[in-house]
């Protein structure tokens, strides 16, 4: 503010202290590989959205909300040959909108929304992995929004927000041919580069490599995939993506009993 | 043990235009075509075509890695590439670009950053890579990388020494002989391979018809050893577990293919000396 001389102006940029704290050499547990942190998840707990999930796995708490499917003037979209079972045709089918958003306190440093190219990228990994599940040609010229909230990030942020958002989508009545489940996994550094299952936050920030698969169970189709890092030669990522795949069949019952339930609760809530 | 793929008479390892499954189109490279660039090259993969300029400028490091300097890329798709990238059309395809750019070289062994530093926590290079899409005719992401790898690899960044006086300020001095420079090191940058799921079959190198016709392709990031360091599934469908594991492995062949031919033609190119014939934007 111009002119302002009552107030103690601050530095313009901040810093959070620990990034001057001397290395903590806090190592992460040994664990077994392939435990999965127990995972807690409801669905339809938002009265404002016509789904909506909550999963907590961990430390990872993320909140997805579905609206729609809602008309959206297509442009010129010609017809072309119809689909199986009374689809529309490709040029009209409709689409699926996805947004990834963390919360500022979720991570160690303070991250103003908009995130910029990080958030971007993760909506663009949501939007991948969830279309192969969803029948879009059942929407002809609809829009459906999936928008993914990152409450706090401890670990595996993409994979819970792809089961979350998948939930999300069931609990909304939106047709579906499979649910949706995301694993993650990380790379440990050397010396002894084991891939480890569901990874917690420090895990992953002293991971050589990451790694997120999302799997429609019944179909045993992979619908999304994402890594980078030294995962080392293709065996090891083959492995890795091996390993996420059996996490993605484990945890499957969890969100089937989550479905049941909200499905119980909304039939109870229902006036006779 | 790899399992036999099941063969159709049309799908026999023969496209449309008589390429095998696994067969490059005519790549033709060239490096050195902006003049006011560290570094650039220019890439024509059939019909597409990307301009990529690297731009050396002093920084100050991250706070997170204050040995290091570091790569900032930026993806411009052009309007006359094709119609759909007029206005901001193009904006959301060079995001994803360049943040898959990013995801490939987030690794210690691609680039060596520390030999971007001048004053560890006060300055280093920051080199910035600029992609142009001049022109899309299938397979962007492969022929992005290949052009990103040969302007990297031609890219000349200037020595500067940091002189200390008796008071204490610094001061930076740039060499004086302009041909007085740090070449970065390319070997461990990665290519991406697109491997785009056509029925039963995988192709390498798709062209804007062939991509139109698959439903997901994987992407994978592979470096002339063979490590893979980036894997996507691109795309609206599904793929099959197993055909994961085998378009990684026909990800590395291709990949490794690709890299020790580039590489002889970079160093070709460059043996020729400042007397080649240079063909530009006119042949």
């Amino acid at each position: 503010m111009p002119g302002d001389h009552r107030r103690i102006r601050g530095p313009e940029e901040s810093q959070p202290p620990q990034l001057y704290a001397a290395d903590e050499g806090e190592a992460p547990a040994a664990r077994d590989p392939t435990r999965l942190r127990p995972v807690y998840a409801r669905a339809g707990l938002l009265s404002q959205a016509k789904g909506s999930a909550y999963l907590e796995a961990g430390g990872t708490k993320v909140l997805c909300a579905v609206s729609g499917p809602r008309q959206v003037e297509g442009g010129e979209r010609g017809g072309g040959p119809a689909g199986a079972g009374g689809e529309a045709p490709a040029a009209l089918r409709g689409r699926l909108l996805c947004d990834f958003r963390r919360a500022p306190f979720a991570g160690r440093r303070r991250r103003a929304p908009p995130g910029g190219g990080e958030e971007r990228e993760l909506a663009l990994a949501l939007q991948e992995a969830l279309e192969p599940a969803v029948r879009l040609g059942r929407y002809p010229r609809a829009q459906l929004e999936v928008s993914a909230l990152l409450l706090e990030d401890g670990g595996s942020a993409l994979a819970a927000a792809l089961t979350a958002a998948a939930l999300a989508l069931a609990d909304a009545g939106v047709e579906m041919y499979d649910l949706v489940v995301g694993c993650g996994l990380s790379r440990a550094p050397e010396p002894a580069p084991t891939w480890l299952l569901d990874p917690t936050r420090l895990e992953e920030e002293r991971a050589a490599a990451g790694l997120t698969v999302a799997l429609m169970p019944v179909l045993n189709q992979v619908a999304g995939l994402l890594g980078s890092g030294e995962g080392g030669p293709t065996e090891s990522w083959a492995e890795a993506v091996r390993l996420g795949l059996e996490g993605c069949q484990r945890l499957y019952p969890v969100l089937q009993q989550c479905l049941v339930r909200a499905a119980r609760r909304r039939g109870a809530a229902a006036p006779p | 043990s790899h399992s036999i793929p099941v063969r159709s008479s049309e799908t026999e390892d023969l496209r449309v235009d008589g390429r095998g499954c696994e067969d490059y189109r005519c790549v033709e490279v060239e490096t050195d075509v902006v003049s006011n660039t560290s570094g650039s090259a220019r890439v024509k993969l059939g019909h597409t075509d990307i301009l990529v300029g690297v731009k050396a400028e002093m920084g100050t490091p991250k706070l997170e890695k204050p040995n290091e300097g570091y790569l900032e890329f930026f993806v411009d798709c052009s309007a006359n590439a094709t119609p759909e990238f007029e206005g901001r059309g193009g904006d959301d395809l060079g995001t994803e670009i360049a943040n898959t750019l990013y995801r490939i070289f987030n690794n210690k062994s691609s680039i060596d950053l520390k030999s971007l530093c001048i004053s560890p926590r006060e300055h280093c290079w920051v080199l910035y890579v600029d992609v142009l899409l001049l022109e899309c005719g299938g397979n962007l992401f492969d022929a992005i990388s290949i052009a990103v790898k040969a302007a990297l690899f031609n890219t000349r960044i200037p020595r500067v020494r940091v002189l200390e006086d008796e008071e204490g300020s610094k001061d930076i001095e740039l060499s004086d002989d302009p041909y007085d420079c740090i070449r970065l090191s390319v070997e461990n940058v990665p290519c991406i391979v697109t491997l785009c799921k056509i029925g039963y079959r995988h192709v390498v190198d798709a062209t804007l018809q062939e991509e139109a016709c698959s439903l997901a392709s994987l992407l994978v990031s592979v470096t002339s050893k063979g490590v893979v360091t980036c894997m996507r599934k691109v795309g609206k469908g599904s793929l099959d577990p197993e055909s994961i594991f085998e378009m990684m492995e026909t990800g590395k062949r291709v990949g490794k293919v690709l890299h020790t031919s580039l590489q002889s033609v970079l160093h070709k190119e460059e043996s020729l000396g400042p007397k080649r014939q240079k063909v530009g934007f006119l042949g």
